[in-house]
């Protein structure tokens, strides 16, 4: 098997050779070669094979116990994936790059099949490393991927897919770097800038991942006029937002800016907070250590901040940091597990003094779509790249982070 | 200063145990949040500031683990005569308490209350299940240095069983049993230091001692001895087979309140002295817990006051399963402690690269 092969025209196989092969362990794949296959977007076989794949998760027992496998499931459904076809703004011919090496992120398992889809839909083989750390709702996905990859009529695909663990190595980085045409690097500034160090093709192109912080916006006077079924809508968006993730997600609101007048924004907190509180009481409970290491991390901010005003907790499940003034550097005031820092503004005009290239997400409630453009518009900023409901935050998209990530994994062909 | 003289380190009933508590409880925070910055913050912006707390229950607490995080001191720094760290696993901050003059004389003055009424008031010959160059090094005072130093004070002609290179000096302890035939005898240690240095090679050196007059003394922890699934029982079966020491105590304490310990009776049970007491607390409220149910140990002492750690929530688990009726005949709170809280993994999309 260490011939190079070319199966037929402008497709080749990419042997793993033996020294990088035994750092490996493959999940899925074959061990000792890829086919290097670049195709148009979207190609139909390959909508097909998400759809399947969507299809066999969802109707997997075990799916309910994991909600961000099911999120997935749900994404790769045909009629999603149709529906962004559709809204496609572009019809000029697409095709991949050819291979994509997916640095996977640790904590949230889930994105590894997102980007491994994203590689898919852009015409694309992959490689993708998984965290070391172990993960039931990765092996979940990749157990049922195996199993609909045994079936010869997806031979095609599992030529393009490999899913690997490896303990980060110069070696083996080296290798993938210097055959990949793209690379998807999740994980954080210390990743990105990690994999930076190793060149790669001269026409490789690269969606990095690192830091982001993000926001959300509530216009107070709206929460004063909402009707209980609209509050307990927003209580269930804004639990999913917070503790589906943690607020761990970079994408998790960690600054609530409540906009209006103070006399509104009292009466907005007083109505919201309490019933919020008493939504998440009944749907959920944190680990012993997230509640202490919550406690922990509001004292020592209240110590070290002196834009901490108050911090109120009726219990460890939710914790309100009222802040007096905006930090110098907002985007490292950060919590987890159920905290929130919240701060009264007047008008959306001015986070724009705050707002930096970290600012991902803003999520909001009460602001009309129109508003909110004018404001991104007129602000002029180097951050926010999702302005989203409340609720949403979480949603993986194929526009992410500031990306149009298939477009980023393709090239144009111009012809005419 | 309190007049510790005056005030019996277990016979005082819950009631005077509480007015006696909350008092000093009272003075203390008041004390602190006049005079450590930090700490009066805190509680601002907890909005736990009070003219008076009405119960032992409503007096503020900090989480213990800020020490680790925080310098926090209620006296001048050139007031500081000592400065003592936790131990801490590797990577992890080590907790710094400053000590003045009057708590560092505070701790001595209480643990010789605590120690006397389980091991006497006179000295004892001793010996330290530990090498001597643990307190050779002064100026690293970790918590075991403490420790052996703290307890050391209670002995005479203290003895080291270990060498430098942790071995088990058999001939050296032979000496000092024959020595001391005939008198009572104190030993200290910590315990998986005991368990690993003393147990495990008097069992591979196959030989025996006969330490029948000894009274052992050992704290620190069990976590690494729970990973080798050796729990109380197990220890102390496995002493009185290779030393015939019957009398094992172990200790509860921690370096945020050193001298306020909490020493287990002959039935099993950590007990509070009159000068330190213990709330069991929920989770997820930090409300108290009925006796019998378990959570998180907050503990308070009238010991700190060079700096803000007299009422300090822990991060170990415990249950409290009685007050004033143990069968040992001591009075105040007794109790058992679980170990600590899990860590959890972490979710989210950071530092994929460590992993």
């Amino acid at each position: 098997m260490e011939e190079f092969r070319v199966l037929k025209l402008g497709v080749v196989v990419i042997h793993i050779p033996h020294n990088i092969k035994k750092k490996l362990t493959f999940l899925t794949g074959q061990s000792d070669s890829l086919a290097d296959i670049p195709v148009i977007i979207y190609e139909q076989s390959r909508i097909k094979f998400l759809s399947d794949f969507s299809k066999a998760l969802l109707s997997e027992q075990d799916i309910r116990k994991y909600p961000d496998v099911a999120t997935f499931a749900f994404w790769c459904r045909a009629s999603n994936l149709n529906k962004i076809i559709n809204e496609l703004d572009s019809k000029n011919l697409r095709v991949g790059l050819g291979l994509i090496y997916h640095n996977s992120p640790s904590n949230v398992p889930v994105n590894f099949a997102f980007s491994l889809a994203f590689g898919i839909l852009s015409g694309n083989s992959s490689v993708v490393r998984l965290s070391s750390k172990e993960s039931e709702s990765a092996q979940f996905i990749i157990n049922v991927l195996n199993r609909l990859l045994a079936d010869p009529k997806y031979n095609e695909i599992k030529k393009i897919i490999v899913i690997i663990k490896f303990n980060h190595d110069d070696e083996v980085n080296n290798f993938w770097m210097s055959i990949s045409d793209g690379r998807v690097i999740w994980g954080g500034d210390e990743t990105v800038a990690k994999m930076r160090t190793y060149p790669c093709k001269p026409r490789a192109r690269e969606v990095v991942f690192p830091d982001r912080f993000s926001l959300c916006a509530i216009k107070a006077i709206k929460i004063v006029e909402s009707n209980d079924d609209d509050l307990n809508k927003l209580c269930a968006s804004l639990f999913n937002d917070i503790y589906i993730m943690d607020q761990n997600a970079c994408s998790s609101p960690q600054l609530f800016n409540w906009v209006g007048n103070a006399a509104n924004i009292k009466k907005a907190k007083d109505i919201l907070w309490p019933l919020f509180l008493e939504y998440v009481n009944s749907k959920h409970s944190l680990e012993p250590i997230q509640y202490m290491n919550k406690y922990v991390d509001a004292c020592k901010s209240a110590i070290n901040n002196d834009n901490v005003l108050n911090i109120k907790h009726k219990d460890n499940l939710l914790f309100n940091i009222e802040l007096s003034h905006f930090h110098e550097e907002q985007h490292n005031q950060r919590g987890y597990s159920g905290t929130i820092h919240e701060i009264s503004i007047e008008s959306l005009t001015e986070l724009s003094t705050i707002i930096n290239d970290r600012y991902q997400t803003m999520t909001y409630f009460g602001f009309e779509v129109e508003e909110l453009k004018s404001f991104i518009i007129s602000s002029k900023l180097r951050g926010i790249d999702r302005v989203v409901p409340i609720g949403k935050s979480l949603d993986m998209s194929v526009i992410w982070d500031g990306y149009d990530i298939i477009n980023h994994l393709s090239r144009t062909v111009d012809v005419y | 200063m309190i007049d510790l003289q005056k005030i019996p380190v277990f016979k005082l009933n819950s009631l005077d145990k509480s007015d006696f508590m909350l008092n000093q409880m009272n003075e203390l925070t008041k004390l602190h949040l006049k005079n450590c910055d930090e700490y009066s913050t805190l509680m601002h912006k907890l909005e736990r500031i009070k003219n008076e707390y009405l119960s032992l229950s409503d007096v503020p607490f900090i989480p213990a683990r800020l020490f680790k995080h925080n310098e926090l001191m209620s006296v001048q720094k050139s007031d500081v005569i000592k400065t003592m760290t936790s131990s801490g696993t590797s990577g992890q901050n080590v907790s710094k308490i400053f000590l003045d003059k009057e708590t560092s004389q505070l701790q001595v003055k209480v643990l010789s209350k605590i120690m006397g009424d389980f091991v006497g008031k006179k000295r004892l010959p001793m010996l330290i299940i530990d090498t001597k160059s643990i307190i050779s090094n002064r100026s690293k005072f970790s918590a075991r240095t403490a420790g052996v130093l703290g307890f050391s004070m209670f002995g005479r002609q203290v003895e080291f069983a270990l060498n430098d290179d942790m071995t088990f000096n058999f001939k050296r302890v032979k000496d000092f049993i024959d020595k001391h035939k005939t008198e009572n005898i104190l030993i200290f240690g910590f315990t998986f230091i005991i368990w690993q240095h003393f147990v495990n090679e008097l069992e591979k050196l196959g030989k025996k001692l006969n330490l029948s007059k000894a009274v052992l003394l050992h704290g620190g922890g069990w976590k690494q001895l729970e990973n080798k699934s050796v729990d109380n029982i197990e220890f102390k079966k496995r002493i009185f087979k290779v030393s015939e020491i019957s009398r094992i105590h172990n200790y509860y304490g921690m370096v945020e309140q050193t001298g306020s310990i909490f020493i287990e009776c002959e039935y099993g049970f950590f007990h509070s002295p009159s000068f330190s007491d213990l709330i069991i607390r929920n989770h997820k409220t930090h409300s108290p817990e009925e006796n019998g149910v378990e959570g998180l140990i907050q503990l308070l002492s009238v010991i700190p006051k060079s700096y803000p750690g007299h009422s300090i929530l822990t991060e170990d688990l415990g249950i409290i399963h009685g007050e004033d009726d143990c069968k040992c005949k001591r009075m105040g709170k007794y109790f058992k402690v679980h170990g600590r809280i899990q860590s959890a993994e972490i979710r989210g999309c950071s530092d994929t690269y460590s992993s």
